[in-house]
């Protein structure tokens, strides 16, 4: 899938892989590419600038951990980010529901 | 030179520095441990697209905290103002010494500005509140906006506390004090918004694109008459203002006082309008 076509929908994207569980930036970059089977292969220099930008906006907090001797910044949805995602993902539903009802 | 290097110099350019550019090169080093052939893209580029999406995400919030802070502010402002006896505001005693006199001035103008520059600030946060990346010039104008906002909001609380105090000998003094706490805790709120604006004034979003004007916050409310036309605009919310006034005027039974200050109080917009209406991004050089 192409990048230009995903950067609309990266935010859900993060939100609802940071959403099963708290992870580091690589993390959440190879979890997008194993649950979408390689499809949503992103360029991985843009996933971090998202990060730091969902954490300004406060859907997400983050915090240094130690992590076999290596320091991680681990991400984690806020109270508010869960709520985004809630509405990201019934927005997801009405869009491809009404989407395949045209192409299908 | 290392990847890391090289994006640390390109996070410097764009005004990326301190714990923020730090935090970013350990988290890209951290990635790179783990896939040491990752492309990240070229430093400079991923430099640009943070200062893009931060530089969006800060100045969204300044409008946001620049809004939120004014609108406590105002609440206070308008307790001190419901409960003045008389006609504490607009008109004083003679007695009165200049600072009173500047006092009163101030506290009739700036939480109008504030009001209007705020209010302006929050509407394009709102608008812009799903965009991932804004224009630099938009950012900026956000940010003129929420500053001129909060400015004028402590200017008010300035303005508040010294007509409270200048009135001492003519009004009763739970007033007073009350003036007094509303004005600080206004004004500890408002300085409490600034290194909202503080951290958006240091990172700019690099993004080209223009940063529109008052159309684009409020045309999709008005009629076509007006979309476009900010003088025309302008005009009609200076004389709103003054309809406003005079029936304000003639409920308290005195209409030509009201008629008075609601002539001031328009021509007082079109100054406004005319002094700050570009820096605020209202209209534009060519406009009308």
């Amino acid at each position: 899938m192409r990048a230009e076509s995903l950067k609309g929908h990266l935010d859900a994207l993060i939100l609802a892989v940071v959403g099963a569980g708290p992870c580091h930036g690589y993390a959440i970059i190879e979890e997008l590419k194993q649950r979408s089977g390689g499809s949503l292969d992103l360029p991985e220099g843009t996933v971090y600038p998202a990060l730091h930008r969902l954490e300004e906006g406060g859907l997400l907090r983050s915090s240094w951990s130690k992590d076999s001797g290596r320091r991680r910044r681990i991400y984690e949805l806020t109270r508010r980010g869960q709520r985004e995602l809630g509405v990201r993902r019934s927005e997801w539903r009405d869009f491809s529901r009404a989407v395949e009802s045209v192409l299908a | 030179m290392s990847y890391r290097d090289d994006l640390h110099r390109e996070l410097t350019a764009v005004g990326i520095t301190g714990r923020q550019r730090s935090r970013i090169t350990d988290e890209i080093e951290d990635h790179l441990q783990c896939d040491p052939k990752a492309d990240l893209g070229a430093p400079q580029l991923v430099a640009r697209q943070f200062a893009d999406e931060l530089g969006t995400a800060r100045a969204r919030r300044a409008g946001f905290a620049g809004f939120a802070a004014l609108a406590l502010a105002g609440v206070l402002f308008g307790v001190a103002f419901v409960t003045a006896p008389g006609h504490a505001f607009g008109s004083i005693p003679g007695a009165v010494s200049w600072p009173g006199r500047v006092g009163n001035w101030v506290a009739v103008i700036a939480p109008q500005i504030a009001f209007a520059a705020g209010l302006l600030a929050l509407l394009r946060a709102l608008r812009r509140r799903t965009q991932r990346v804004i224009a630099a010039a938009e950012t900026r104008m956000i940010l003129r906006r929420a500053t001129v906002g909060v400015f004028a909001g402590l200017a008010s609380m300035i303005g508040l506390a010294l007509l409270a105090e200048e009135l001492r000998p003519y009004l009763p003094g739970w007033w007073v004090t009350l003036a007094w706490v509303c004005a600080g805790v206004g004004a500890v709120a408002l300085l409490a918004s600034t290194p909202v604006l503080l951290a958006a004034q240091r990172l700019p979003s690099l993004a080209e694109g223009s940063a529109g004007d008052l159309f684009d916050d409020v045309g999709a409310w008005l009629p076509r008459s007006l979309d476009g036309r900010p003088w025309r605009f302008a005009l009609v919310v200076a004389g709103a203002i003054f309809v406003l006034m005079t029936v304000a005027g003639v409920l308290a039974s005195d209409g030509p006082d009201g008629a008075v200050r609601g002539i001031a109080d328009g021509l007082l917009c079109l100054l406004g309008f005319a002094t700050l209406g570009r820096y605020l991004g209202l209209w534009s050089p060519l406009a009308d």
